[in-house]
């Protein structure tokens, strides 16, 4: 990217008018995310949930959604946090405190699409993680549910181009990073960075945001950026892409994000990939049942 | 070699939200060591009920003495066929994975086809292993023809379908289907590739019979296999459960050889290979998984 493309981004981020602001619970969420989970005290999750009135209303619908299968739904803020369970009030969180910086009344992509990739990424990031013993899975999980986050910026700041690169994905079946170097001259990594940055997130989260597509550019934190660039080719070709078909043959092993996670994790050589990709399979459907709650109302509206 | 039934399949249990019995997910994570094949979620009800049917027919009570029998006694083998005979029975039908035709038609064939456009032959070789009733190989045959005036202008296509059971072939050459096996086959497939019989079935027309050659063939065969050679595409869904550990290997090492380089081997749409074969890449396309044979000039052989 030329110098005069990224000022031009940092412009049109610093300018926007309905510039989103980092989400009020976003840092304390991100601190509780750092902890271990046995120190996490329950009522400081209550409080941040019962800090927004949308967001505790979502946590007890999803805690009363079908997956749970509850006989009766909760009806305290605390009964609900208790079924959900910790990580899933961390995504609900998350995703209701994101979805609100970014009103999604201008979106040209559309945001159930995004959330299921975004949760789906999180989830898989999670799950890989899971399989190589020295690596921290909560960051993972953050890692993916924040990859893509320039394509919101792109929504705001870039509605009119970022419409045009989605319709040449689409026409031609080509991922949207292409498309948007192709009619942009630059990506979702480029704005996804100066919203990062501008929200002071960890530089590790940073380098995720910027070289998902290119780990091998990363300076910092490699094996955390390849771990979200194969997780997030896996969800695109296991039903958790941005719906629709993108022509590609993904080689995972021989992919050089295989080599650089396997030079810092040795156990990933013992992971059964088709194995790992069936299991998936399995967890795709809460996925969509998780989204389709969250926005349920947003949902219904759209269709 | 599944048969390609035309019964109706026994419906599936009701998911209900009473836990499942801890010894069906054992069996479910034997039957992925031994066979590769991995049960998803929803069926695992259906495996459920399997067992139930088995057990019943064994004359045992309890799951535990299920789960002896398939580990423990002599017959295990045999009787651990049986199981997934039950589970997988009535699979067969015509488009059974949409997902891989897509990845053939929208990924593979413009692959293969660039790659050996400089051929003075325009000829695609594919082999359809255990055709069982003629199902898949006429889907492909289909396939194939549906591009004969795009991508496949000027090529010959040539399908080549083995089963070990004479009366599996003499079936598929007949290439009539009723509803079970044409429950994924869209309209226009059926009005433009079937005639009809009577109300209930459909023939395939000649111009798709025409693409096929049906033989019988063992693949444990050794001498016979080496006469495979030169294929693009090697289809084999839901065959190699029938073989123990070491015949497996073989046959896949046979399969391995037989395809060109850059040729591409299926199995079924749960199938894997597990580590049986460390030659083949494992590669995704959008909903489905193949292993590719890497081309010569890829240089990862």
């Amino acid at each position: 990217m030329t110098t005069a493309i990224a000022t031009t981004i940092r412009e049109r981020v610093d300018r926007l008018k309905t510039i989103p602001s980092i989400p009020a619970v976003f840092l304390p969420l991100l601190k509780l995310l750092n902890a271990p989970p046995e120190q996490v005290k329950l009522e400081e999750v209550i409080k941040l949930v019962s800090y927004d009135n949308t967001i505790a209303a979502q946590c007890l619908r999803v805690a009363s959604s079908p997956l749970f299968g509850l006989a009766k739904s909760p009806e305290s803020i605390k009964g609900a946090v208790l079924t959900l369970g910790l990580r899933r009030v961390q995504t609900i969180l998350l995703t209701c405190s994101l979805g609100q910086a970014f009103p999604t009344n201008n979106w040209v992509l559309d945001p159930i699409v995004f959330w299921r990739h975004s949760l789906g990424c999180a989830m898989v990031c999670r799950k890989f993680s899971e399989k190589l013993a020295s690596s921290d899975h909560d960051k993972a999980y953050m890692a993916g549910l924040l990859h893509d986050i320039g394509f919101l910026v792109n929504c705001l700041a870039f509605s009119e181009e970022f419409g045009v690169a989605i319709k040449h994905a689409l026409q031609e079946q080509i991922p949207f990073g292409e498309a948007e170097r192709a009619t942009m001259g630059f990506t979702h990594c480029e704005t996804g960075r100066a919203l990062a940055e501008k929200w002071h997130l960890s530089n590790d989260i940073v380098q995720v945001i910027a070289h998902h597509h290119a780990p091998e550019l990363s300076k910092t934190a490699q094996p955390l950026v390849a771990l979200v660039h194969l997780s997030d080719l896996l969800c695109r070709v296991r039903g958790l892409g941005y719906g629709y078909y993108e022509r590609h043959k993904v080689d995972l092993v021989h992919n050089p994000a295989w080599a650089i996670l396997q030079n810092q994790h040795r156990d990933l050589e013992g992971v059964d990939l088709a194995h790992f990709t069936f299991e998936l399979d399995d967890a795709v459907e809460e996925v969509f049942e998780l989204v389709a709650t969250i926005f349920g109302s947003a949902a219904a509206k759209k269709h | 070699m599944t048969t390609g039934t035309q019964t109706a399949m026994t419906p599936p249990a009701t998911k209900v939200s009473e836990p499942m019995d801890p010894i069906f997910r054992q069996i479910r994570d034997m039957v992925y060591k031994v066979c590769g094949i991995f049960l998803l979620e929803e069926k695992l009800y259906l495996m459920a009920d399997a067992c139930g049917r088995r057990m019943k027919e064994l004359g045992l009570r309890t799951s535990r003495e299920y789960w002896d029998r398939l580990t423990a006694h002599a017959n295990r083998e045999t009787e651990l066929r049986h199981l997934l005979n039950e589970v997988t029975i009535g699979e067969t039908c015509l488009f059974r994975s949409q997902p891989q035709l897509d990845a053939l038609r929208k990924v593979i064939l413009p692959e293969l086809v660039a790659e050996k456009t400089k051929q003075v032959v325009k000829r695609l070789r594919i082999w359809s292993a255990g055709c069982s009733t003629g199902e898949e190989s006429y889907t492909l045959a289909m396939n194939m023809l549906e591009e004969s005036e795009a991508l496949l202008k000027g090529w010959t296509v040539e399908i080549l379908a083995t089963d070990l059971n004479d009366r599996s072939i003499e079936s598929a050459k007949a290439g009539i289907y009723g509803d079970y096996a044409l429950r994924a086959t869209s309209d226009y497939f059926k009005r433009k590739y079937f005639s009809t019989i009577d109300k209930k079935k459909l023939q395939v027309c000649p111009e798709v019979k025409k693409l096929i050659t049906f033989s019988r063939l063992n693949l444990q065969d050794d001498s016979k296999m080496l006469f495979m050679r030169g294929m693009d595409l090697v289809f084999c869904c839901n065959v190699l459960i029938y073989f123990d550990g070491p015949s497996k290997s073989k046959v896949i090492d046979h399969f391995f050889s037989n395809l060109n380089f850059g040729g591409y081997f299926f199995l079924g749409t749960s199938e894997s290979l597990m580590k049986l074969n460390d030659k083949f890449h494992l590669v995704h396309f959008p909903g489905t998984i193949g292993y590719w044979k890497p081309s010569l000039k890829s240089g990862k052989l």
